[in-house]
């Protein structure tokens, strides 16, 4: 049984209504200050990659457990662009040389798990998920 | 480690107003400058290097590059304004002797 | 271990806000140290000085405990950066490490033998800048009577000119008749190098071949700097001067070859422009240094005079080569 909420990304306050359903969401679950901002941060992240380069997508937030373990994914979807050369966006170096800030490799870092899934000309859906330690 | 590099062009004359140090660091971008215009069929260019400084073999490999380009779409090359110690460079290599060459002297600007 | 770190930590707060002393405020430093090892973030630390603080002083106002969060918020990026930087490190020290081997795999692929010849002395030195050479030497001998050496030079320095040397290995591999003409060397490696370079790619090369029965010293070259010919009678230097375009330019190219006929006591002195064009901070260091350096060793053996000028002209740009340096001298010696 999970429960999903969801925000829209058109605008750049989508971004930041994204960030607070996230740490809503986090703080709910029990997570505490420093991994609630983590995880706002990688929704950040996840948001303005959609607002700059796909234009339009959305930010999920999916409350999950697991084993008695309770946890967040978050999963940002668009129909934008895609990316042609995912290995080269996780490379360290990458994101801040387009000085774009954390970019992926950030995110992956922030959270546990992470995958992406990406067709170039149809979209991108990213998931990333962090359990509480 | 500085370049400039102005291009001029003047009906069917490309001008190239290259100054400073042409080496490792600069002649990417003196390559990106000259690619603008090298793919145009019956070019006729001219380099202006009076200005050059300095130049190693990294430059000699973009002017080459340029070269063999612009000859590949029948057009021409010329280099004008060379020092001696640039002149030294391209007689050595054998260059000064396929390409169209004028020194600083020649030329008579400076 | 979170619990342990915040435990020490606020040991050493408490003593520090008691006393103020310098000495508080140093093992908060190699605290910090420790953490850092830990690969503690910093936004993590700001948390556990948040966690203690209300542990200690319980009764501070909100206003103080919201604006930890908007610290911990911010320092969440120097924290991502902080790994980053870590990671890009750990992929510097591994390229470090290919980049060994490759130097090393360069050193056996292009080993070549001095050849050794009655009345000849071969002195070389060949130092790259970096850690892969763009400067190549091979020798072609009988070792009875004539000793061939080709130095070249790939234009540009590290990984790429020493990719494009193993080329220049094959193609004279493929020669192996010492008897060949020097002209017909660099034509026969300049067809290789035309068909398989890039455009602004390509290689100077001198080649010369030293005969003993009739003392002559053969040589052409493609683009690359002159030889030097010292004539001991004489006591001058001469540049051996031929024709002939740099390798990779044009398919076809007709190479000049030229021959001096040498005397016990003469030498010929090949080299790159590493040695030419030494350059120092203040600029060019004049060529005719060069000269004058060798003159001054003139009566020593061939591998003396290569070394010495090597270590002078180090010297000079400050230990600090910014171009491969090659030197290779044939000195007859009776």
């Amino acid at each position: 049984m999970s429960y999903r909420s969801s925000v829209e990304i058109l605008t750049e306050w989508d971004i930041v209504a994204a960030r607070q359903l996230g740490r809503n969401e986090a703080k709910e679950v029990g997570f505490g200050t420093v991994d609630q901002a983590r995880i706002t941060t990688a929704i950040s992240e996840l948001a303005r990659n959609i607002y700059l380069y796909a234009g339009k997508g959305k930010i999920e937030i999916e409350r999950i457990s697991e084993g008695g373990k309770y946890g967040i994914t978050i999963i940002a979807s668009d129909e934008g662009p895609g990316i042609p050369d995912v290995r080269k966006v996780m490379e360290d170096g990458f994101s801040t040389s387009g000085g774009l800030g954390a970019g992926m490799p950030g995110v992956k870092r922030l959270m546990d798990t992470f995958k992406i899934d990406t067709v170039v000309g149809e979209g991108t859906v990213i998931k990333a998920t962090k359990w509480i330690r | 480690m500085n370049i400039q590099v102005v291009i001029k062009e003047e009906e069917n004359l490309v001008k190239a107003f290259i100054s400073g140090e042409i080496d490792a660091f600069t002649a990417p971008m003196l390559r990106e400058k000259l690619a603008t215009v090298q793919q145009k069929e019956n070019l006729q260019t001219e380099l202006e290097m009076s200005d050059v400084s300095y130049m190693d073999s990294t430059g000699l490999g973009v002017i080459v590059a340029f070269y063999k380009h612009v000859n590949a779409n029948n057009g021409h090359v010329k280099l004008t304004g060379l020092s001696t110690r640039l002149k030294r460079l391209f007689d050595i290599t054998g260059l000064g002797e396929i390409m169209d060459i004028e020194t600083d002297d020649k030329g008579g600007n400076k | 271990m979170p619990q342990e770190i915040e435990k020490q930590y606020k040991e050493i707060l408490k003593q520090y806000l008691m006393k103020q002393t310098e000495r508080n405020l140093y093992e908060g430093q190699n605290f910090s140290r420790q953490l850092i090892k830990k690969n503690i973030a910093p936004d993590e630390v700001i948390s556990i000085h948040k966690a203690t603080l209300e542990e200690m002083f319980p009764e501070l106002p909100m206003n103080v405990w919201n604006s930890f969060d908007l610290l911990i918020e911010m320092m969440i990026r120097y924290g991502l950066a902080h790994a980053e930087h870590q990671s890009l490190l750990q992929q510097q020290e591994e390229m470090k490490v290919e980049m060994d081997l490759a130097a090393k795999v360069q050193r056996t692929l292009l080993k070549t033998t001095r050849p050794k010849i009655n009345g000849l002395e071969i002195g070389l030195v060949s130092v790259p800048a970096r850690k892969m050479n763009g400067d190549y030497i091979y020798f072609l001998s009988d070792n009875l009577n004539n000793a061939g050496v080709a130095v070249a030079d790939v234009i540009g320095k590290g990984i790429p000119a020493a990719l494009c040397m193993s080329m220049i290995k094959y193609g004279m591999d493929s020669l192996q008749d010492v008897a060949t003409d020097p002209k017909k060397v660099l034509d026969v490696i300049n067809r290789i190098v035309e068909k398989s370079v890039n455009d602004d790619m390509f290689i100077s090369m001198f080649y010369g071949r030293y005969n003993v029965e009739n003392s002559l010293f053969t040589y052409a070259t493609a683009g690359h700097e002159p030889a030097l010919f010292y004539n001991a009678q004489n006591d001058e230097f001469t540049e051996l001067h031929a024709k002939g375009l740099l390798l990779g330019v044009v398919a076809n190219v007709s190479y000049e070859q030229h021959a001096v006929t040498m005397e016990a006591g003469d030498f010929v002195v090949m080299m790159t422009d590493g040695v030419t064009e030494c350059r120092t901070d203040e600029g060019f260091i004049d060529p005719k240094i060069v000269i004058t350096l060798i003159h001054s060793m003139r009566h020593e053996p061939a591998q003396t005079i290569v070394d010495s000028v090597f270590k002078e002209l180090e010297k000079m740009q400050n230990f600090e080569l910014r171009d491969d340096f090659t030197l290779v001298i044939f000195k007859k010696t009776s």
